[in-house]
């Protein structure tokens, strides 16, 4: 019989350490169905929390070999496919405080949450007697967000949460904001807007490990590209993230390419940049990579690409 | 065998990283591979102008591709991973939504172009294991690369999302490994293989990008690598010049030399580090290749 060997982290409250299982494989099971079958045949202690077990209720995400997986619907067969190894290592999920072996604690998660004020501010179009109608159309844009089970896999991959917990917010936060400032029978966007805006929006890596890992597909990254049109849109341009995005958007339309030695003076000003960027700067120029003399021309076909930002902008209105 | 491709070189190869464009130049050519530069490409918005608007960010990169499809060529090869995901994103979102297909090519009739979904958007590393083939790389080494350990340091643009790259599994790629192995080196395994650079985010969040960037070299430091090899000139301009930067959090020594791909196969081509621009490294990566290789 094949054996598959199992490493799961254990916590006690105190000490942490790693407990070895020996499982017989079974084809065609669940994740869930391994770190169940351990628990009711090895070892009762095991801690885990899941119930659904359908990738509803968002209770059993869980890190295995470096990743975070959901476990009731990921196949066993596919992980260890995908690591091409018999041997297994479970962790809590990363981002988060852990209680007791695999589980982890939600509640300053979503304390964390009601910055973005994650209900329905009604509007004037609707009221008790009428009731808040919307259309198929508006309705379809909050089906995506709304998918979300809160499991936790998109906070235990990001890599800006990894280094700056108190400072950003969870992607699953950010999806909640964005679920009720697209939502037509919200009057007050501006609201759920403005906490995302101050906590760290900017900050985000663009890493695409949310929307690469979201058991549920939810385009976690376009929501963020998103959020920062409608902070900008909001006037919200007196910042680096925004200052940087329009150093490329500009450089793009006057010469097709960009200025790499303009973009830390594009983005922080010039007085910030002689204070942070001159070491910086002095190595680039001693090794060839920056040449401050040197201005990128325009390229062949300028006034076509010019065109696109026209036609752009006809789209936009 | 001659392989023809349109190329897409990327803003960064233009200056800093222009020992990319040095490297992947030499290397093509001792491979075999014709490269066309397309004449007249933009910046490919690098993950900033989709923040400001979407559709621009599209349309300019269906520009990019269109110059690719007027070349009558079946691939568009890049050597900068987040060149790969822009234009890719393009691509897929264009070819999955006919009324957005019809819309931006509105825009682009007006530029003279059409964008028709014929080309395939590639990157080297892709190419090389693809169309070239390992077995045939394997036989223009001349200089293998025995006893050097390389961490290989993928980025996250030439894997996620996946539904966009899909060459290979994003949670455990082994491409590298592959290419790296092939030319005779060995792979040391590590935390960060499949660790975010953080460059994208290098200005708003200056703190927390110099600290993973120290967390980035120390972790192949530990295991034992001589060099980070990477396919992205964008990791490795994070990982390389803003390693002093880094260092200043770090008490440990954090000194990890950054090279590019291209840099990696031109050593065991019998190419010389100065002909692959090593030299223009911020962190001096030629006294650990000397200590290992042959070099030409």
């Amino acid at each position: 019989m094949e054996m598959m060997t199992v490493k799961i982290k254990r916590f006690d409250g105190r000490n942490s350490y790693y407990q070895k299982y020996e499982v017989p494989y079974e084809k065609g099971k669940t994740i869930l169905w391994l770190l169940t079958t351990i628990r009711e045949e090895q070892d009762p202690t095991l801690n885990f929390t899941s119930a659904c077990r359908h990738a509803i209720c968002g209770s059993c995400a869980v890190q295995i070999n470096g990743n975070a997986f959901l476990a009731c619907n990921t196949p066993l067969d596919d992980v260890l496919e995908t690591y091409k190894t018999m041997n297994l290592t479970f962790e809590p999920l990363k981002n988060f405080e852990v209680i007791k072996d695999l589980v982890i604690v939600w509640e300053p998660k979503m304390e964390k949450m009601t910055k973005v004020k994650p209900w329905i501010i009604p509007g004037e179009e609707g009221s008790k007697e009428i009731g808040f109608l919307q259309s198929e159309e508006d309705f379809q844009q909050i089906a995506a967000p709304t998918d979300c089970i809160l499991c936790g896999v998109c906070a235990s991959e990001c890599n800006q949460l990894a280094v700056n917990q108190d400072g950003y917010l969870e992607p699953f936060i950010l999806n909640k904001a964005y679920r009720y400032i697209v939502d037509t029978r919200d009057g007050a966007p501006e609201q759920h807007l403005k906490p995302v805006l101050e906590n760290d929006l900017w900050k985000c890596l663009h890493c695409m490990q949310c929307v690469s890992q979201c058991p549920k597909t939810i385009p976690l990254t376009d929501q963020i590209a998103f959020l920062r049109s409608a902070t900008m849109a909001m006037g919200e341009l007196d910042n680096q993230g925004a200052k940087h995005a329009y150093a490329f958007h500009d450089d793009v339309k006057n010469k097709g390419r960009l200025n790499e030695t303009m973009l830390p003076i594009k983005t922080d000003g010039l007085v910030q940049t002689a204070l942070t960027k001159i070491p910086f700067a002095l190595r680039m120029v001693k090794k060839g990579k920056i040449n401050p003399l040197h201005m990128p021309k325009q390229i062949s076909g300028i006034q076509e690409v010019r065109k696109l930002y026209e036609y752009a902008e006809e789209v936009k209105s | 065998m001659t392989l023809t491709y349109a190329f897409f070189p990327g803003c960064t190869l233009e200056s800093a990283a222009e020992e990319l464009m040095i490297s992947t130049k030499k290397v093509a050519e001792a491979l075999g591979i014709e490269l066309i530069e397309l004449n007249g490409w933009t910046c490919c918005g690098a993950s900033h102008i989709q923040d400001i608007d979407n559709f621009l960010s599209t349309s300019i990169n269906a520009r990019n591709i269109a110059l690719a499809e007027s070349l009558g060529v079946s691939k568009l090869l890049t050597v900068c991973n987040t060149c790969t995901l822009m234009l890719r994103t393009a691509k897929l979102k264009m070819d999955k939504n006919e009324r957005l297909k019809e819309q931006v090519n509105v825009g682009l009739d007006r530029a003279g172009l059409q964008y028709k979904g014929t080309v395939e958007v590639t990157h080297l590393l892709w190419a090389l294991l693809e169309d070239y083939g390992l077995e045939n790389l394997k036989k223009k080494v001349t200089v293998p690369l025995k006893g050097l350990k390389v961490a290989n340091f993928y980025g996250c643009h030439i894997v996620m999302p996946p539904d966009v790259m899909g060459f290979e599994n994003h949670r455990n790629p082994q491409s590298m490994e592959m290419v790296a192995e092939a030319l005779g080196a060995e792979c040391v395994e590590f935390d960060q293989r499949l660790a975010c650079c953080g460059f994208h985010a290098v200005f708003p969040a200056q703190k927390e990008v110099m600290t993973m960037t120290g967390i980035n070299c120390l972790s192949p430091k530990e295991a034992g690598a001589d060099c980070i090899v990477t396919p992205c000139p964008l990791c490795q301009m994070q990982l390389d010049a803003y390693q002093p930067d880094a260092q200043k959090r770090f008490d440990q020594d954090i000194t990890m030399p950054i090279i590019h791909l291209p840099q990696l196969i031109g050593l065991a081509l019998g190419i010389s580090p100065e002909e692959l621009a090593i030299n223009r490294h911020v962190v001096d990566a030629i006294p650990a290749l000397q200590r290992k290789l042959q070099l030409a």
